[in-house]
């Protein structure tokens, strides 16, 4: 067909932590990245998805093969490995399956903590940029937009994010197998992040007593610990409140900020009181030979889906219907995808004038009353004729634009105009 | 009749057994609220045949083996339901009904007869001491079982181990706590009890050949081995894995005193006890 999806790219269930921080795509280099994706010959329209837990790539063109083909190399030469030290890591999910893929994830049927809410905003500010820049086209527009509407259906229609156990719960879950009451507790926050910021929350919500925010820009720190009721410390001076945090959020990106020596000191000061480390930035911003230490609990996000592995099986009922969900419209995605191929629309607008012209033949034929064989094979020539010499611009037209660069305008207009099957309104409903 | 009681009691240990272990590994509210019943249940048949036995034989019934584990068991279970008052703690109780439930079990097969008091026994020094040191026992048997649960959580949290089966396990502070709070009891009981011994062997023997006595030896070293670890935990912040398995080393040198002065018969206590 002239429109392939094809998604290629690797997840908390394919690669370790360590592989998956060496391909994320930074903030900053995202745009240049995707000009890159689309400027390559098979690619047509791209989308770059980059979380913590996944990179994945979207792209569309129409050649399946080329496209699939090039994106695994894609990936690794945007981050100067081989183009094929990521074999044993990476995914390839073509059309339905890459559809069905994306559905999953917006949902976040596929995540790390099934139903935490963070993913669908990800993907709708990468989608966002990938749009901005022209870099996704018609057919990923439509497939992200519905990713976002079916997202929202599985949350509506379904339990699954009801007890919204997210990787933060799943934190504060680890808090209290190593703490007995929190008041007397103080959780030092290190970068001001939104997966930080939740996991804060959560702690404060169990009671924490204290909370001290530590981030690079100290405004944003006042920020975040303004609005938490916590206190804002100098990004310099980590070291020296290290011996009073408890609980310890890393969700700073970056480099390594917190070393065994340094957890070593700390916990001499606090004369050997646990503490509990969650490091949810990628790449790590704690050493894990910290974990080594007596006393000390060190777990980095990878670790916390043992910890929800548990509240998966709970939530199996929930995540069934919410596969329904995403398979129907996967069908729905798939009608209208198909629908903007030109063989099969022109097949169905003859079918469909075909059909026209063939009841009305009998109808009026029935009218007529007598007719000789003659006379009615005339009648037949002179319907399909018209039916013929009507048809033949738009079929062309149709033909012509059938795409140098996948244009679809006419053949969803024809689908709409002559209500051929799949077709939907041109809108795309907005996701909420 | 109070053997039939023991027995009941005993049975009952078993079965909150069980019901303690499958609390663990369920997320459910029915087995906790049976793990209580049949513990309070099975006390009080306990505490029952106890109480005839003590009417029977007109004295503290500690005087032979049997009925020393017994009285052990009883004050183990009571010691239980006190440090549970805290909020529940069916981790504990997985530990201790077992324990519970081979020291009610020996002590109904060991039973016997009830002998005549020998008269150097007989003496208000009797209860006390034995009392003291029981309970002191008990409490740190408490200790070891929290400390095991300790040794238990930690393992699982440093290697990043999902729950399994261990669902309701407590926090290793709880646990921490629990121990902490044990060993300094057992301490100030394990002194008393030390004093009141030589007070009574004084007494009784003047002095004898009681000064080396294997129980009191055993004692001393538990007693020094648990004052350091207090010590320490106190003034150097020992805590954590190496408080639980010095805590639970101690303990063990306790069963080894249990045992082979009271099974072997060694000393004073091997031979009245």
């Amino acid at each position: 067909m002239s429109q392939s999806i094809v998604l290629v790219g690797l997840s908390h269930h394919t690669a370790p932590i360590e592989v998956r921080e060496r391909v994320a795509f930074a903030d900053g280099r995202l745009e240049p990245a995707l000009r890159g994706l689309v400027s390559r010959p098979a690619v047509r329209e791209g989308v770059i998805v980059s979380t913590c837990n996944r990179v994945e790539v979207v792209a569309c063109g129409g050649d399946a093969d080329a496209v699939a083909a090039e994106l695994p190399a894609f990936i690794a030469q945007a981050h100067g490995l081989e183009g094929d030290a990521l074999a044993g890591s990476v995914y390839t999910r073509r059309d339905r399956e890459a559809v069905r893929h994306l559905f999953r994830v917006a949902s976040s049927l596929d995540s790390m903590v099934v139903g935490e809410p963070q993913i669908l905003g990800q993907l709708k500010e990468q989608y966002a940029l990938a749009a901005a820049i022209g870099a996704s086209g018609r057919v990923l527009h439509r497939c992200f937009h519905k990713s976002f509407s079916v997202a929202k259906r599985v949350r509506s229609e379904t339990g699954i994010a009801e007890k919204s156990v997210s990787v933060a719960s799943a934190a504060v879950e680890l808090a209290c197998d190593i703490f007995d009451r929190f008041d007397d507790k103080t959780a030092l926050l290190i970068g001001a992040g939104a997966m930080g910021e939740l996991t804060a929350r959560q702690l404060l919500a169990k009671g924490t007593g204290t909370l001290m925010v530590a981030n690079r820009t100290f405004e944003r720190a006042a920020d975040v610990a303004g609005e938490l009721g916590g206190m804002a410390v100098p990004f310099e001076r980590l070291g020296r409140m290290l011996p009073l945090a408890d609980l310890v959020v890393g969700a700073a990106g970056g480099d390594v900020l917190i070393r065994p020596g340094e957890i070593e000191d700390a916990m001499r000061e606090r004369r050997g009181r646990p503490m509990l480390l969650i490091d949810l930035a990628v790449p790590r911003s704690i050493d894990p030979a910290v974990n080594q230490l007596d006393g000390v609990y060190l777990f980095d996000i990878d670790d916390l889906d043992d910890v929800v592995a548990e509240n998966r099986g709970s939530r199996a009922s929930e995540a069934l219907r919410a596969e329904a969900i995403v398979e129907a419209e996967v069908e729905a995605f798939w009608t209208w995808l198909e629908g903007l191929d030109v063989v099969p629309t022109i097949v169905a607008l003859r079918d469909k004038v075909e059909g026209i012209r063939q009841r009305e033949v009998e109808r009026h034929l029935g009218a007529l009353g007598a007719v000789e064989p003659r006379q009615r094979d005339a009648i037949e020539r002179l319907t399909r004729a018209i039916v013929n010499k009507i048809l033949h611009h738009p079929v062309t037209a149709l033909r012509r634009h059938q795409s140098e660069r996948g244009e679809t305008f006419y053949v969803e207009a024809a689908r709409s105009l002559f209500r051929l099957g799949g077709a939907e309104p041109p809108d795309d409903e907005e996701e909420g | 009749m109070e053997v039939v009681l023991l027995r009941g009691a005993s049975g009952l240990y078993l079965a909150a057994t069980v019901a303690a272990l499958t609390g663990i590994a369920v997320r459910r509210d029915f087995p906790d609220r049976l793990f209580h019943w049949l513990v309070g249940a099975g006390l009080a048949l306990h505490v029952a045949s106890i109480t005839i036995r003590a009417v029977l034989v007109g004295h503290v019934p500690a005087a032979n083996f049997g009925e020393g584990l017994s009285l052990l068991a009883a004050l183990l279970v009571t010691l239980f339901l006190v440090v549970q008052r805290r909020g529940p703690l069916i981790a504990l109780g997985a530990v201790i009904m077992p324990l519970a439930f081979g020291l009610t079990l020996a002590a109904s097969v060991l039973k016997g007869g009830a002998q005549p008091l020998p008269p150097m026994l007989r003496s208000v020094w009797l209860p006390v001491h034995v009392l003291l040191a029981f309970l002191g026992d008990a409490v740190f048997a408490i200790a070891c079982s929290a400390s095991v649960l300790y040794l238990i959580q930690e393992r699982r949290l440093k290697a990043h181990r999902g729950r399994g089966v261990l669902r309701q396990l407590p926090s290793l502070e709880r646990l921490d706590q629990v121990s902490h709070t044990c060993l300094k009891w057992g301490l100030i009981l394990l002194t008393l009890g030390i004093v009141t011994g030589i007070v009574w062997a004084h007494e009784a023997w003047g002095r004898g050949d009681w000064v080396g006595d294997p129980k009191l030896l055993f004692s001393l070293l538990v007693w020094a081995l648990y004052t350091v670890l207090l010590q320490g935990r106190m003034t150097a912040g020992w805590r954590g894995r190496w408080a639980a398995q010095l805590t639970i080393a101690g303990f063990a040198v306790i069963v080894v005193s249990l045992v082979s002065v009271n099974l072997l018969g060694l000393g004073i206590h091997g031979r009245a006890f």
